[in-house]
């Protein structure tokens, strides 16, 4: 038989690509939405501006916990325009997928779940990154006199914001793989977000943080998500060893929280082979 | 036939699902939250079957008999309770991406194409995904030319295809990587007469061309006369029939219908000059021939009579009704497939109760 199992090798760059160029592809026929996301974020923006300009007026100085009213906006402005192109919604799709049991779909490709939606997520990511993080980018440059430096630190921020997608994807996919239990979405997917973009500093600057749960949270992935690559952007004074022990860190965080959710995954695959999808 | 000669074998396969038993109302609806109460209920019980290289089997039977889970056993997607299952010759769900590797499947009513790209670009991300090489590729594309005319569907968005052509392009998909095994589950579902026909030729010439065994799920009984040689029904579970489709037509009897038109020709015939046929034909069969069970029914102008002939042949009732009656045409009919499974099913409904 030529058409054997012998020919199947996990391994297909190919195909990764491919899903990567579909997710692309796909989002570009949608363009009215790349509008109102941009839409939805100027409000986002005015309001957190006006938040923290109050926050500002309410105490004497011009410098609350190291950072000034400008270096706080340029830092939230800079982490909404990551959110929206990292969210993707994983959580969602996954949970549908196994009410609706379209998740049958990616089942029957000689893939795994979790690579297909790796790559699938990450060609969706880098559109929105072309089309949301660069302008808003660009324009906070233009405003502020290109108070960010342009040099090694965008290097830097390319690579910890790959590393940052990851471990967001990892995370979403471990969130995700609760509802195969659960088959409650919404609630889920809520308290996700929340958590996730509070605990990652992309709400709330983690300067702000209380002494204490400031400790907690840099025991937890999150801040590897948004603090990490955003610091390194914004700060060019940072010495290369310190670059290279956020860098590693954030690379070991990818490891854990990718091996943790690969085996929950696993675990569970068994809800739906078991229990019918 | 062996496992190893059989390119798809099942034996005793039984799948169980847990369910929870689900209480009335709100409070009902509280209390589940922490029930722990659970049934168990069969949806596939101790079926075997295997299949050739090659073949169109269809896999029939009512809604919830138990059909998709099967093939979502098949698949690799479930994973049965027990009993041996081998596609291939590989257990499915211990090498769900190898297995899929070798199979196509297509929902009639899921699509798994691409939504928003043109079927081109589907095809193209299937290419890679299955690692088809850029010849074979290219032949399939050729042979699905001469198929049918791909002009129209190859540039146009699926989100953009009516239904028959989104069907039509699903079946495509599944057997573009040249798969041993194309699982077809509901694909006529919702199309219309001349689509229906045209999708039965594209799997028939798509099997013949590619002897690619097809396991096929439907309720239409044009798809099987069409298709399958041979049928398997299942019913709450349990298969109640596998053997070649002409068998099945002695199965439950050798039933044969006459229809006979009473009514003068160009006379109006109202329903209830037809109601008054009908119970004239019924008082005279049923006092001539009281040992047979005959099945009455009218259909226009006509008068039919399902007629078990192992009991009483028709050209005796015939013959006889012809005395009594004045009878302006006659028509006699085999029994559809339709009519027989719907037997089938409903003499496995009675003998549940």
């Amino acid at each position: 038989m030529n058409r054997t199992l012998k020919q199947f090798r996990r391994f297909n760059p190919r195909a990764y690509l491919s899903l990567m160029r579909s997710a692309v592809m796909e989002n570009m026929q949608f363009r009215m939405s790349v509008l109102v996301m941009l839409f939805g974020n100027m409000v986002y923006l005015v309001v957190i501006y006006n938040l923290w300009k109050a926050i500002y007026a309410s105490v004497d100085t011009p410098v609350v916990n190291g950072m000034t009213f400008s270096d706080t906006m340029i830092y939230l402005v800079l982490a909404s325009a990551q959110f929206a192109f990292m969210e993707a919604y994983l959580v969602w799709e996954m949970g549908r997928g196994v009410q609706d049991g379209s998740i049958i779909v990616q089942l029957i490709k000689p893939m795994s779940y979790g690579t297909y939606q790796l790559f699938y997520i990450l060609g969706g990511n880098l559109f929105y990154f072309i089309v949301t993080f660069i302008p808003t980018f660009v324009i906070v440059e233009i405003i502020t006199g290109w108070v960010i430096p342009v040099g090694v630190n965008l290097l830097y921020y390319l690579i910890s914001v790959i590393f940052g997608m990851m471990i967001n994807f990892a995370v979403d996919y471990f969130v995700g793989t609760i509802c195969l239990y659960t088959q409650s979405i919404w609630g889920i997917n809520i308290m996700k977000q929340i958590l996730v973009t509070f605990l990652s500093g992309a709400t709330v600057p983690l300067a702000f943080f209380p002494e204490i749960l400031y400790r907690i949270v840099m025991f937890l992935p999150f801040h590897a998500i948004y603090n990490t690559p955003l610091t390194l952007l914004i700060h060019n004074d940072l010495p290369v060893a310190q670059v290279g022990h956020m860098l590693f860190t954030q690379f070991v965080w990818v490891l854990v929280v990718f091996v943790l959710a690969k085996v929950f995954w696993k675990v569970s695959e068994r809800v739906i082979t078991v229990n019918g999808g | 036939m062996d496992k190893s000669e059989s390119i798809i074998y099942l034996k005793d396969v039984m799948k169980e699902f847990k369910i929870l038993n689900r209480h009335e109302g709100l409070k009902g609806s509280f209390r589940d939250m922490f029930s722990r109460d659970y049934k168990t209920i069969k949806a596939v019980n101790q079926v075997s079957l295997e299949i050739a290289p090659g073949e169109i089997v269809g896999y029939l039977g009512p809604n919830g008999a138990g059909k998709s889970t099967t093939i979502k056993m098949m698949t690799g997607v479930l994973e049965p309770t027990s009993g041996e299952i081998y596609v291939n010759g590989k257990v499915p769900y211990k090498n769900r991406e190898a297995n899929a590797q070798n199979i196509g499947v297509v929902f009639g009513q899921r699509s798994q194409l691409w939504w928003a790209l043109p079927l081109v670009e589907s095809f193209k991300i299937l290419k890679d995904i299955y690692r088809i090489s850029d010849k074979d590729y290219k032949d399939m594309l050729e042979l699905y030319g001469s198929m049918i005319d791909m002009s129209a569907l190859y540039s146009k968005p699926v989100r953009q295809m009516s239904l028959g052509q989104r069907t039509l392009s699903d079946i495509l998909a599944a057997f573009l990587h040249n798969p041993a095994v194309v699982f077809l589950d509901e694909p006529t579902i919702g199309l219309d007469v001349s689509m229906k026909a045209k999708i039965r030729n594209l799997i028939s010439s798509l099997n013949q061309e590619k002897n690619t065994t097809v396991i096929l799920t439907t309720h239409d009984m044009g798809d099987v006369d069409a298709l399958c040689k041979r049928i398997i029904i299942i019913d709450k579970g349990t298969m109640l029939y596998d053997n070649h489709i002409e068998n099945l037509r002695s199965f439950f009897g050798a039933y044969r219908t006459l229809k006979l038109n009473l009514n003068k020709r160009h006379e109006e015939v109202t329903e209830k000059v037809q109601t008054e046929n009908l119970k004239k034909v019924r008082e005279l069969l049923t006092e001539k021939f009281a040992q047979a069970t005959f099945t009455y029914d009218t259909d226009e102008e006509w008068v039919s009579i399902l007629i078990d002939e192992s009991q009483v042949p028709l050209m005796k009732v015939l013959s006889f009704l012809q005395e009594q009656l004045k009878i302006y045409d006659v028509r006699l009919e085999e029994i559809s497939t339709e009519s027989v499974i719907k037997k089938i099913y409903e003499n496995n409904e009675n003998s549940e109760k």
